[in-house]
């Protein structure tokens, strides 16, 4: 008797982990239109209602909690800031007499949402579940197919570029961040315009890695980053020119090496996101799949 | 742990709860720099509760469901829940429980370990970048986190679940053993005087 239960505990448990190895293997093999993409969907538009109400009713307790974590770190980030202080200073007397440069900085910048997304048609969002871990980056948002949403939208917010639309249910749709492994744009270092890759660093989602920059190409900490909106004709990014991804943080070269190693402290903060906008509707981008 | 429909039914609706809650809650706070995670502490505390086999089969669809819910790679998230929930109920079996500090040991523990082995298959199905070394610390705090929220959240598990946990049901009957039964009967034996006295002085039979 205490045999056979033994023996049906583990085929259960055998069984278990085959369907879960099933699962993996079937998820990274079948197309986005499969039965198990179907099944998820369908399990995340059941969902949805649930988070979205859970999310907004929940917010008073999470505002408290994170505003008891913000008060105990906010001490160390008042010496922080104090010497952010003294940069600044010192930047802003080079500043001034740059005024006129700036101005022309800010339309190629394109700090003005509207003009960034020139071509597009904005759709307003909140954000409705996060992942547990840093190794998905990756948002649900209230707005779907529903909504004009699409896969390979774009995603900002007031801060900068936020990532794109992976996944789309009628009701919500999942953004992978710009901070997710799977993730790597094509960027631009202003002023001077040379282009590389920004990509994340796994698990540190408040880092990102600017790759394919030349050594001899001056990068100095403070430059702004924005989108390149690169294009060969038959390749294009997902994203329109001129988004800001974030600031230049560190510079180091090695010896043998090619290219700069550029570490970008991401202007949104990827791990507070409440309200973002989708650029739906877009000029057609070569190679970039709808 | 004995699983009636009633108890599976409070059980699915503990695990939607920590799947909303999760989602919805806590992956909004960032406590010590990373965000607690419930589900490994829901899935090792139903093990601890349940057994091996509820541990495994709760970790799964537990996983499954998150995984669902999050759009992410499904399986993933099982077979890494339905090992700690295995692990939990084969210590439980093993072990007697004697120290209440033990369950928030072992959520911690096997949270930590849910996290390393979630990094493990990560790094396993391909990570083109660079990975940084933060990656040890959100394990560790993790855990951490994890053994600080199994102290409330343990014992109201167990709250829920009580009518099918095996040993608070043979407590129970002890209660109301000879010893806690004897100043009840005492108390209906006095009451019953305290009504006979009563009918003889007003003479009502």
């Amino acid at each position: 008797m205490y045999r056979k239960q033994v023996r049906r505990r583990r085929a259960v448990l055998v069984l278990l982990v085959v369907i879960a190895l099933v699962l993996i293997s079937a998820t990274f093999s079948q197309s986005s239109g499969g039965p198990l993409h179907s099944i998820q969907q369908g399990m995340a538009s059941v969902f949805s209602p649930l988070e979205e109400g859970a999310t907004r009713a929940l917010k008073p307790a999470r505002d408290l909690v994170n505003w008891v974590s913000e008060t105990f770190n906010a001490r160390g980030e008042n010496s922080d800031l104090k010497a952010d202080v003294q940069k600044l200073r010192a930047k802003l007397a080079k500043t001034q007499s740059a005024i006129g440069e700036n101005e022309e900085l800010r339309k190629l910048v394109g700090l003005d949402n509207k003009g960034i997304l020139a071509g597009y048609e904005p759709v307003t969002a909140r954000v409705i579940g996060r992942p547990q871990t840093v190794w998905y980056s990756t948002v649900t948002i209230d707005a779907g197919s529903h909504s004009g949403v699409a896969v390979n939208d774009p995603v900002i917010n007031g801060d900068g570029l936020v990532g794109r639309v992976t996944d789309v249910t009628p009701f919500s749709a999942k953004v992978t961040l710009i901070t997710d492994s799977e993730n790597a744009v094509s960027a631009s270092v202003l002023p001077n315009g040379p282009e590389g890759v920004a990509e994340p660093e796994a698990g540190d989602p408040n880092v990102m890695l600017l790759d394919f920059i030349d050594r001899n190409e001056p990068i100095h900490e403070g430059q702004m980053v924005v989108t390149a909106g690169w294009s060969n004709g038959t390749i294009s990014s997902a994203y329109p020119r001129g988004i800001p991804i974030g600031e230049v943080r560190q510079t180091t070269v090695g010896q043998e090496e090619t290219y700069q190693h550029i570490r970008l402290e991401p202007y949104p903060d990827i791990r507070d996101l409440d309200i973002v906008q989708v650029a739906t509707n877009g000029p057609e981008r070569p190679g970039v799949p709808k | 742990m004995i699983v009636t429909w009633r108890i599976a039914l409070r059980i699915a609706l503990i695990m939607i709860v920590a799947v909303v809650l999760q989602v919805s809650f806590f992956s909004y706070l960032t406590l010590f720099g990373t965000t607690p995670n419930i589900i490994p502490l829901v899935a090792v505390s139903l093990g601890l509760l349940g057994g091996a086999m509820t541990g495994a089969i709760c970790g799964f669809i537990l996983g499954f469901v998150l995984d669902a819910v999050l759009l992410a790679t499904l399986g993933v998230s099982s077979l890494m829940l339905l090992a700690v929930g295995y692990l939990a109920g084969r210590y439980r079996e093993g072990t007697e429980i004697a120290n209440t500090l033990v369950p928030p040991i072992m959520i911690g523990a096997l949270t930590m370990a849910a996290s390393a082995g979630f990094a493990a298959i990560q790094l396993m199905l391909g990570i083109d970048v660079q990975v940084s070394l933060l990656v040890l610390r959100e394990i560790f705090v993790q855990g951490l986190l994890a053994f600080v929220l199994a102290i409330p959240f343990y014992p109201l598990i167990r709250r829920v679940l009580r009518p099918a946990i095996v040993d608070d049901v043979v407590a129970g009957r002890r209660m109301r053993g000879p010893i806690a039964a004897g100043p009840q009967r005492s108390r209906r034996r006095s009451s019953r005087r305290r009504t006979s006295r009563l009918r003889r002085a007003t003479g009502v039979s």
